[in-house]
Parts: structure tokens; sequence; C-alpha cells
């Protein structure tokens, strides 16, 4: 666009300060909208790590030290060497629990209750992919009936209340003597992670050239191995979304967990944190810092395999 | 073939295949469950004198041998947890027990009596009213753990420093003295109560009911809260007062546990607080409490037409029916319950131990009389108040099969009542209704 | 789009007729045997034991009772004042997210140093699991000690600590709080991947026509994120009607009955009244329920898209 209305020189100097002030403008716009955004999406978890990291006395003070001035690591001392070490008539702690200071015997269980979280992620991630990877290749690549009520009807199993699906599931379970067993846990989630799982795999697959394909069906390749040797090495990102979603939702699933375990046998991440809460017995640093530790593996995880979320998830929506 | 055949010839081979999958999985998991041979016997308590539990259960363990899987949860949520265990089959073989939930308890078959065995019905040393509270429908359903009472405490610092001379007699009398201390800006909220919906509210409320002349229900079972006279109402109108009109008492109480009570009493910043009469151990102990020397009990203040008045409780070791299943195991959680219960090699170990730690109450009539026992109480009260104030303590009057349903919606409705979202008069009808109801269907 | 061509020249390819779709069949066999399973079971034993009156405290009683435990739920002031919570909870946290999300997206479209870092923090309160942020929150509000009274003080905002779960007039709000941090990020990145598909040519024409930055958001920006928002508002409906772990760790319904939603009431009324068929039938109402606002919904997008 070369529209000549006045002296060329005037025109770029308004140009040049018009557009320096618009991008300082733009510029602080950005930082403070940063800054907000920021501190929103961070500010409660830097408060939960601090609060880890202060000692019973100190983390009772009003107002609050935003930063600890006396920082420990006591807490997490605490949850690390927690063992149901004997306790005699002599070395017993001749006071009231409640008192605080007092770390609960269910602290022991913490980490391997992380150990059964990891197994049980672990083996949805690996279920979810042998189910989910074919079926949405078959969805997104096969033209067969009733393929489009299928889609639908699987996003509509999300539908139903996971509230809805405990109390069957919980006397089904009980009857089949798969209470407080992983087992129960990883054939639920399973369930619900797949619906998922597939419409970003649906998604991701629409977006690969039916040309793919063809040529590999014609090269004499049955439909399994034009999946396996043609579609997964060109799905990475959209696979890796799903590793995530799945190993992230059963990480961190608390319902479902709470009703089907009962013993640190079976009992995930969540109910074992979750039993500290009510109980003032406990020093509130500790909760805290069991909090902590509840969020860096899914933290770690998430960050690591940011850009794949979104990738994943875009994929199916750019066209051509 | 058409569409509908074909789709239901997927949904039949999806059911068989649904069915395979299912049996097989069960199988396999079956197989990687846990091994029965040799299981170690199951307790399960609250989390109170965690340590003293351990050791004695150390004891145990070294004089006989047998292996014991101790476990335990918050008080405040333990009846929620408890049947989360029983309808979900989990291993449990003796636990501890609130008289409140028994007769629920006994109906659904969670716990069994046990009056065949000898050593725990050897009642010739317990006190009458926990034999009582022990016993639905004619059967024992085990041994005693401990019994205490509510009690009224007040900071004795906070009075003197506002020029009170003696302890409150009548609620009138806290309500006015709270407004005193108020007044002086000695304390923002002078009276602190537990009133969150949570193990301990019954206890709370039916100490504060009594006290005002009233009853929950009469003798004959029926729902008498509602009524004018003789019911619950002037408890509850003094607490809505409290909270909206003289605003002595925290809208925060709604949300404050009775461990919470404990810990902010013990941090002085309150004058006047109900508390489980053991907890007066905790709060004159200068390493647990910053106002040690300073907590004293007095008799629960009485209502205008009320009394001294308060509400009595016990807890007990319960036997599950899987213990009882199988004769070994039996006979070994009964050792175990009697161990605690009753006299461990000889002596009232467990007894004595949890009365110094924690400063509980017992339901061993010879331990009242023990020279050690009183020494003990005197170091921190005034043992003869402590003894009027027990004989006064009556058992509480809700103890039902329907107990855990009408406790919610009676505790929900006080709630209400205390924040003014709805009368004194619709949150008892509420609750009465409630009773009715369940008495009815039950 | 293909289907009339598909329909008349399908591809034989492997030589036998119908391959395609018994290939189709066999790889989509396990997903479907898994959703029937978690699908279609509990929806049809829910529906069966709620015709039952069963009632733990009394196990040798559990008589058919047809539809009686439907009308006395539905008949129930409590069950519709829950409803009334509910809605109350859902329309607050979806009104929430969909603005918080929106302003985030935005932002994230833009273009500068620090972007790629900002969008990785983001997934932060996504990844923590629902208790920690539940006991987070829990601790950030308590009223003696927490954050959000120290913090409020200090700036001089009260003057003495305020409560703040145990005031029902601010209960739910503060739950809704909870629920709508942790969502914000995955709505933010739904709506980004909607900004992203606006082609760049719609900005540059709406630029050439003379608009600026406010009438480009609202004539091209919006519209063209209609089927994203959809998908967020439908999305983030159904996980706040459903949600149960803040209330569960947080209030416990409480106080009085203030956060007393149709999740919470359905675990009472089972887990704790042990009122199996009562808690069966109101767990189904609300699948029923939760199924027609999902249908209702996407039919009102797809009419407006």
């Amino acid at each position: 666009m070369t529209a000549i209305t006045a002296s060329p020189l005037v025109e770029v100097r308004h140009y040049r300060t018009r557009s320096r002030l618009r991008r300082a403008g733009r510029g602080l716009f950005l930082a403070v909208a940063s800054l907000l955004f920021l501190g929103y999406v961070l500010a409660p978890i830097v408060w939960l790590v601090s609060s880890s990291f202060q000692s019973e006395h100190e983390i009772i003070s009003k107002p609050p030290h935003w930063i600890p001035q006396a920082p420990t690591a006591q807490n997490f001392a605490a949850i690390f060497a927690a063992r149901d070490s004997s306790v005699t008539y002599e070395t017993r702690k001749a006071r009231d629990p409640a008192s605080g200071g007092f770390i609960p015997s269910t602290a022991s269980n913490l980490l391997p209750a992380m150990l059964n979280s990891f197994i049980v992620a672990c083996a949805v991630v690996v279920l979810n992919l042998l189910v989910g990877v074919p079926a949405a290749y078959a969805m997104a690549k096969i033209h067969f009936r009733g393929r489009q009520a299928s889609i639908y009807a699987i996003l509509a199993t999300r539908v139903i209340p996971d509230i809805a699906l405990v109390v069957p599931f919980f006397l089904f379970i009980r009857n089949l003597g798969l209470l407080d067993n992983i087992w129960s846990l990883i054939i639920t989630y399973l369930a619900v992670t797949v619906p998922f799982s597939v419409f970003v795999l649906v998604s991701y697959f629409e977006s690969v050239p039916d040309e793919l394909d063809k040529a590999a069906r014609v090269d004499g390749c049955s439909r399994l191995q034009t999946l396996t040797r043609v579609y997964l090495p060109l799905a990475r990102p959209s696979l890796v979304a799903v590793i995530l979603f799945a190993f992230l939702a059963s990480w961190n699933e608390f319902l479902l967990a709470l009703m089907f375990t009962q013993t640190p046998a079976s009992q995930t991440l969540p109910i074992v944190v979750a039993s500290f809460t009510s109980d003032f017995t406990i020093s509130f640093s500790f909760i805290n810092a069991a909090g902590v530790l509840a969020i860096i593996p899914p933290v770690i995880l998430a960050l690591v395999f940011e850009r794949y979320i979104v990738s994943g998830l875009t994929a199916g929506a750019v066209k051509g | 073939m058409t569409t509908v055949t074909s789709i239901r010839a997927l949904n039949r081979r999806n059911f068989l295949k649904t069915a395979a999958v299912g049996l097989g999985a069960a199988s396999l998991a079956s197989r990687a469950g846990p091994a029965l041979a040799a299981e170690p016997i199951s307790f399960a308590t609250w989390s109170a004198a965690v340590d003293t539990v351990k050791s004695h259960l150390a004891a145990f363990e070294a004089k006989t041998g047998i292996k014991v899987a101790y476990s335990n949860s918050p008080w405040a949520q333990y009846r929620e947890t408890m049947i989360t265990k029983f309808i979900g089959k989990a291993p449990i073989d003796t636990l501890w027990v609130s008289d409140s939930w028994l007769p629920e308890w006994a109906e659904a078959g969670w716990i069994a009596p046990v009056d065949q065995y000898k050593s725990l019905t050897d009642n010739s040393d317990v006190d009458q009213f926990c034999i009582d509270s022990m016993t639905y429908k004619g059967k024992q359903y085990g041994n005693t753990y401990y019994s205490d009472y509510m009690a009224f405490i007040y900071n004795a610092e906070l009075l003197e420093k506002a020029g009170i001379k003696a302890p409150p007699e009548t609620w009138a009398e806290v309500a006015a003295q709270a407004k005193t201390i108020k007044d002086k800006g000695l304390a923002q909220w002078p009276v602190l109560f537990s009133m969150a919906q949570e193990s301990w509210l019954i206890e709370f409320m039916t100490a504060m009911v009594y006290s005002n002349g009233g009853r929950f229900a009469d003798d004959k079972g029926n729902a008498m809260m509602q009524e004018p006279a003789g019911g619950a109402a002037p408890a509850l109108r003094w607490l809505v007062d409290a909270v909206q009109k003289q605003q002595i008492l925290s809208p925060s109480c709604v949300e404050t546990g009775e461990l919470a009570v404990l810990k902010a009493f013990s941090s002085g910043e309150h004058a006047f607080a109900l508390t489980p009469k053991y907890r007066l151990r905790t709060l004159n102990d200068p390493a647990q409490s910053k106002i040690a020397g300073n907590a004293k009990i007095a008799l629960m203040p009485s209502g205008e037409k009320g009394s001294h008045a308060t509400v009595g409780w016990m807890r007990f070791y319960g036997m599950t029916p899987r213990a009882q299943a199988d004769a070994t195991r039996a006979a070994d959680t009964v050792k175990l319950m009697d161990w605690f219960g009753g006299k461990a090699d000889g002596e009232y170990t467990f007894q004595k131990m949890l009365f110094r730690d924690v400063g509980s109450g017992f339901g061993v009539k010879s331990l009242f009389s023990d020279p050690e026992i009183r020494a003990g109480y005197a170091s921190y009260g005034d043992v003869d108040l402590i003894g009027k104030q027990q004989s006064l303590a009556r058992k509480k009057d809700v103890v039902t099969p329907w107990f855990g349903e009408w406790n919610d919606v009676n505790g929900t409705a006080w709630q209400q009542a205390i924040m003014g979202k709805v009368t004194v008069e619709q949150a008892l009808n509420t609750s009465a209704a409630k009773w009715t109801e369940l008495k009815k269907q039950s | 789009m293909t289907t009339t061509v598909a329909a008349a020249a399908k591809p034989r390819l492997g030589g036998v007729p119908g391959y395609d779709e018994r290939s189709a069949f066999l790889l989509v066999a396990p997903l479907a045997v898994v959703l029937m399973a978690v699908a279609v079971f509990p929806i049809v034993y829910s529906f069966y034991i709620s015709l039952f009156t069963i009632k733990l405290t009394r196990p040798g009683r559990t008589p058919f009772v047809g539809l009686d435990n439907y009308i006395t739920v539905l008949s129930d002031p409590q069950f519709w004042y829950a409803v009334e919570r509910t809605a109350f909870f859902a329309v607050l946290c979806v009104s929430a997210i969909a603005v918080l999300a929106l302003l985030m997206a935005l932002l994230l479209n833009e273009e500068f140093p620090g972007r790629r870092v900002l969008s990785a923090l983001l997934l932060v309160p996504w990844a923590i699991p629902y208790v920690a942020n539940a006991l987070m929150w829990k601790w950030i509000y308590d009223s003696n000690y927490g954050a959000l009274n120290g913090l409020l003080y200090q700036l001089d905002f009260i003057n003495s600590y305020m409560v703040w779960l145990g005031d029902s007039d601010k209960t739910l709000a503060l739950i809704a709080n909870a629920f709508v941090w942790k969502e914000v990020p995955l709505a933010t990145i739904l709506l980004l991947v909607g900004l992203k598909t606006i082609p760049a040519d719609l900005h540059a024409a709406a630029k050439v026509d003379g608009a600026n930055a406010v009438s480009r958001f609202f004539h091209v920006t919006l519209p063209s994120l209609k089927s994203s928002f959809g998908l967020v508002v439908v999305y983030e409906t159904m996980m706040a009607i459903r949600h149960f772990d803040l209330f569960f760790i947080l209030t416990e319904g409480g106080p009085g009955d203030a956060s007393h939603v149709v999740a919470w009431r359905i675990y009472v009324e089972t887990f704790r009244n042990l009122s199996f068929g009562t808690g069966a039938a109101m767990a189904y109402l609300l699948a029923l329920a939760t199924l027609a606002l999902a249908y209702v919904i996407i039919r009102a997008l797809a009419r407006k898209i």
C-alpha cells in the first residue's frame, strides 16, 4: 500500500514515534499482564512451598511469614524418615498428640503410596495406548458404519459423573473381591481416561493425509501394519499428549481411589495426603510438606512435556 | 447384515468379551492379592495417645508373640472412616468404638457380642455407667477403653485481669462475665465452643442441653428436643444469642473442631471453653500449653431451669465378626482386648499410662481411690470438684440405631440456627421431625 | 464431504469385501469393551439398585420398592436445595473460567520474550492433584493462620482476621475460586488452540477496513472462537456439576448446608446414611441430568455454528 499524501519525511517521522510509543505501551501492558498472570498462577504454590519449610512454631505467626525466617527441612526429613519404629514404655512421648509436633503413623505410608500411584499411572498409560490407538486409527481412517455415532458415544461416557460410577462399581468390585487391589483402580482409570485420549488421537490422525494410508496399503500393509509403521512414528506429539493426560489423570484421581482402597497395600498418594488434612494432631507445616511432595512429580512432568500438550491438541485443529 | 443386527452382534460379542475379561482379571487379581495365612491381628483406633498405645503394644507382642497391625485415623471422621472400611470388608479385628454408635453398628452386624468370652465380661471392677453403655439388647459388646465427661473450663488469669472474683455458675453469668472481658479488651471472643460437624458435636450439644434442663429424647425414645419446656431450645438459644447478639462467641465456631479449641484455648486467647475433662491435663502442662496453671475447671453452669449436669460418655474395644469367625484369631483378639481394657500382667498399666500421659478418665472402679490417681488429678485440678461433676454426668439420650443419620441432620440444623439462617424453633422442629421419621422406619 | 464418493467406490484393498469393516471392528473392540463396562454397566446397575431399599444398618431387609426412591428424592426439598447450590456453583465457576481463560489466552497469543516460560508455568495448577489443591486452599483460607487473612490484614483491607470457609455466604464462592484456579489452565489452552486457528488474513482484512484492536476483538476474534468457547463451556460445566474432591476436603458440605451440592448429598446418602437405594437413585438422576444438559448445550452450540 503506497498512498502518498504528505511529504514522505514527515510521514516517516510520525510513524516512527507513534510506533515506538505504541511498542513501549504494548511492552508495558504485556509486562503488567504477565506479572498478574504469574501472580495468579504461582502465588498459592509459592506459599505452599514456603509453608513447608517453616517450623510449626513459625507457621502459626500472625500475620504469616511470607518468607520463612528460620527455614527448616525437618518436615521433609520426617516424611522420608518415617518408619514404624518400635516404641517402648520408656521411649514413648508421654504427651497428647494434639499439642503438635507429632508425626502420624500414616506418614510412613506416604512413600509407598507414591509408588502405588506410579505403578497405577504407568499401567493406565500403557493400556490407554494399547486400547486407544488402534481404535482412534480405525475411527479416523476407516469409514465403517456407526463411526460418527461411536465418536459421540465415546464422548458421552465422560458425561456421567464419577459419583454415579462409585456406587455400582463399589458393589461390583466388592463382590468380585477386588477391593483394596490396585487393579480396581487401573481398570476404572483406564475407562475414565480413554475417551479423551481417543478424542485427541482421532483429531490427530484425521489431520494426517489419507494418501499416506492408501500408499501404505497399496504396498501390501494390513491395517495394523499401516498403523504401526506409518502413523505411529508421525504421531509423536499427540501420543505424548495422551501419555501425559492419562498419567496425570491417574496420579491425581481421588474419589474412586478413596472408595476402592482400604489399606496401605493399595492406597495411592492423594488418599494418604488427604488423611492428614483434618487431623490437627500433626503440624500444619507437615501437611504442607506432604502437599509439596504430592505436586512435584506431576509438575515436573507437565513442565518437561509442555510443548506437546499444545501441539498435540492443536494438530487436529489446523486445517491444511 | 443391516446396521441394527450388526450392532447387536457387536454388542453380544462385546458383552461376552466383557464377561471374559472380567473373570480373567478377577482371577489374575485374586492371585495377586495378599496371603491370608498368619495375618496379624488388626487393631484400629483414632489418633489419641498414639505413642502410649504403641508402647503397650510392644510389650504385648514381646510377651505373647502375637503380631498386631495397628492403624489410627482422625477421631473427627472416625465413624465415616470405619463405616467405609466395614462396607469395604477391610480386615479389622478389634477397634475403639464410641457408645453413640453401639446400636447402629450392632444392628448392621459390624461388631459382635462378646458374652461368650468370660475374661471380657468379668465386670466386677467396672463402673456401672460403662457396663450399661456397652450393653445393647441385653448383650455386651466389648470392654472399656476409657470414660469421661464434658467439663467447663475457664482461664483463671483472664478472669483475674478482668476483676472477676469467681467463675460463673449459670449460663447467664457466663454471658455477663464474657461481656465484661470483651469490653475490657482482654479477649475478642471470650467464649470458645466447638460446633463443627464432627464426632464430638453431639457431646458438646448434649452438655449444653442437659445443663439447661432439657433433653433430646424422652425415656420412651420419643423426640423431645422441640418441646418448649424440657427440650433443647434454651441451650440452642443461648448459643445463637452468644454469636449473633452479644458477640462473645465467634461465628467461626461452626468451623472449629475440638482439637482447634484445645489449641486455641491453650494459647490463652479465650476465657471460657467446653472441653472433655481430660484436656485439663494438657492445658496445664507447661510443655504443651501457654496457660499452664491457669486452666481451671468449674461446675457446668446451669440454665434457668437447669442444673450442673453434664454429659458423660465412654468408649470401648469392640470385636468384629471376622475376628470371631476363627477360633485362634478370636482367642488372640480377646487377649489383646484384655491386655488393653483389663489388666496387663496384673496391673492396670494402660489405664494408668493414659491417665498420666493424656489425663484420660477410666471405667475401672478401684482406680478412683488409687492414691497415684488422686495425686495426679490434684496436680492440675480440684479433685473434689472433678469427682462432683463426675457424679452429675449422664449418658446421652440419643443412642439409637438411627443415631448416625439423625446426628448429621441435627448438627446441620444447629449450625444453621447459630449462623442465623433459621430460627431456634425451626431448627429443633427439623431435628425432631427427622428423629420421628427415622424412629418410625426402624 | 467424501461420504458419497466413498459409498460409491469403497476401496477394496486387501481384496476381501467387508475387510475394512472387520478390521475396524477388531481395532475398536477393546475400546468398546472397556467403555461398555464403565459406561453402560454403572447406569444399568445403578438403576437396578435404586429400585430397592438398601440400608446397610438393616442388612436383612432389602425390599423391592420400584420407583419409590425416586419419589422420595424428588420430593425432598433438601435435594432441590442441593440442585440450586450445584447450579449456582457451576454458573459461578464457568463464568469465571471463561473470562480468565480468555484473558490469559489472549495474552499468550501475543509474541513477546518469555511467552514460552509463561505457557509452561500455566500448566502447574492443572498438573497438581485435586487433593493437594484442596489442602493448599484450605490452608490459605484458614481463619486463624491463613494467608488470605494475613495478606488482607497486612494490606489494611481488614482490621482483624475474618472467617472465610465458615461463613456460609462466602463458602461456595471460595470453593469456586479453588476450582477455577485449577481449571483455568486447561481452558486457556483450549482457547489458545482456537485463537491460533484464526487465519491471519481475517485480522489483516479487518485492519485494512480500519478496525482497531478492540473492534477487531469483538468482530473477528470472538466470533471465530465460538466453537472453542463452546467446548470450554460444555467441558467445564460437566466438571463443575460433578466435582466432589474440594467439597470433601474443604468443608464436608458445611457450614450448615452451605456447600451441600448434589455430589456431596449422594456421598452422604450412600456412605454416611448407608442408604444405597436412595443414593443410587440420586446418582442416576444426576447422570441423566448431566447427559441431558450436555445434549442441550451441544445442540445449542451446533445451531450457532
